[in-house]
């Protein structure tokens, strides 16, 4: 079991939840098994551009990207990056 | 629900109240998102997407339109790039279609500066097989089989970018609207002018030259009593989008086009404003325009206009319908 946690936008559309604490090996897994999955991930299942997802505080793309294992892992937090300003 | 996301068109579905909002958002994506309790609650339709054979994925929804009474289940979408969607199951789910998707002329279709938008989706209220759409910069399409197949109407359109500027396909109407007293008339703003058709589109009469400053620009509006009227909000130029000469104002022609007339009472002066092309409405009983520097405005006795609102953000789309509490 790992814990979720998403932008106040996607709790708006789940609706109202920030966190979830869901079943999964890796943090693909664990995005997919959320209710909002839809709006993270195209049609050909790629992460939105502007998605940043962190595990335990660090960028999963320095852990293997989306096939990291979550095993041993307190929080997996989804956060939007827009830049710019 | 929908704070925060780019409602790109919201409309009231007559059949049954039902309120569509075609959203966008540059982190989240595209949905289409319905109320059936005039917006307190929404809901998301399944996701929006193209089929991998298309080599395309989707960049934006940007209109939706219900179907006709008889058929209950149905509506229609208008997203990006240059695609139709159709639901059988009240938009909960939407599928492609393919006559749009794989037209022969795509590779000559190319996008406008909101990208490649099907924006207007126009059903004939008297020939369930008939339909049309515009998009971005594609042109006018009409299908006489209910959706399967398209046929460019562009003779006599102007697409002054284009090496050929009467080409069969490239051309960039911003706005269509079909006549709901007399169907055979099409009314179209385009990149380059206002035109009119008789015939189905079959052929085009421009119409901006007498009268109008400008014949650039997005909204379209018309009075459903009357086929000879239709207003027009023009900016100054493609390079330049805002009012021209510092005034914003409506043009109202009464004779299909022959002369225009300025309606400008009540609207601000030294204003540099802009209205998109979801941003205007109309009904039986008057006109309404919303700007991207968030005024929404109403036309009261047919002659005066009122800002019914005032500070909003940048107004995206505007409707009008009636119901009951």
């Amino acid at each position: 079991m790992v814990r979720v946690a998403v932008p106040s936008m996607l709790a708006a559309q789940a609706p109202g939840r920030k966190g979830y604490d869901v079943e999964a090996q890796t943090v693909g897994d664990a995005l997919h098994a959320l209710p909002v999955a839809d709006l993270l991930f195209n049609e050909r299942g790629a992460l939105n551009r502007h998605l940043n997802v962190y595990i335990d505080g660090t960028d999963v793309r320095e852990r293997g990207g989306l096939d990291c294992p979550v095993a041993g892992a307190g929080e997996i937090r989804v956060v939007a990056m827009v830049s710019g300003g | 629900m929908l704070e925060g996301w780019g409602v790109y068109h919201a409309t009231l579905d007559p059949r049954d109240g039902t309120v569509f909002a075609a959203t966008n958002h540059r982190v989240y994506g595209s949905t289409v998102q319905r109320s059936a309790d005039n917006g307190r609650t929404w809901r998301r339709s399944q996701k929006v997407g193209l089929p991998e054979d298309s080599g395309l994925t989707l960049d934006a929804v940007w209109h939706i339109e219900p179907g006709r009474a008889e058929e209950p289940q149905t509506l229609y979408l208008g997203a990006a790039p240059g695609v139709l969607f159709r639901s059988d199951d009240r938009g909960e789910s939407w599928e492609v279609n393919r006559g749009i998707l794989d037209h022969s002329t795509r590779e000559r279709w190319f996008p406008g500066a909101g990208g490649m938008c099907c924006h207007s989706i126009q059903l004939d209220p008297r020939d369930s097989r008939r339909m049309y759409v515009a998009i971005t910069a594609a042109g006018v399409f009409r299908s006489d089989d209910a959706g399967e197949s398209w046929l460019p109407i562009n003779n006599n359109v102007e697409a002054e970018f284009l090496g050929d500027p009467h080409a069969e396909v490239g051309q960039c109407p911003h706005k269509l609207l079909i006549h709901p007293a007399r169907p055979d008339r099409l009314w179209q703003q385009n990149h380059y002018g206002v035109y009119l058709s008789d015939d189905h589109g079959e052929s085009w009469l421009r119409l901006d030259g007498n009268g109008l400053p400008s014949g650039f620009g997005f909204p379209l509006m018309l009075d459903p009593k009357d086929p000879h009227s239709a207003f027009v909000i023009p900016e100054k130029s493609p390079e330049y989008h805002y009012s021209s000469g510092g005034q914003l104002a409506v043009y109202r022609t009464q004779d299909s086009g022959e002369t225009w007339e300025l309606m400008s009472d009540g609207l601000p002066k030294q204003a540099w404003a802009a209205v998109l092309r979801e941003a205007s409405a109309y009904d039986d009983e008057s006109l309404y325009f919303g700007t991207q520097s968030g005024s929404l405005f109403a036309l009261t006795d047919g002659q005066r206009w009122v800002e019914a609102v005032r500070h909003l953000p940048p107004i995206l789309s505007v409707e009008v319908a009636q119901w009951s509490a």
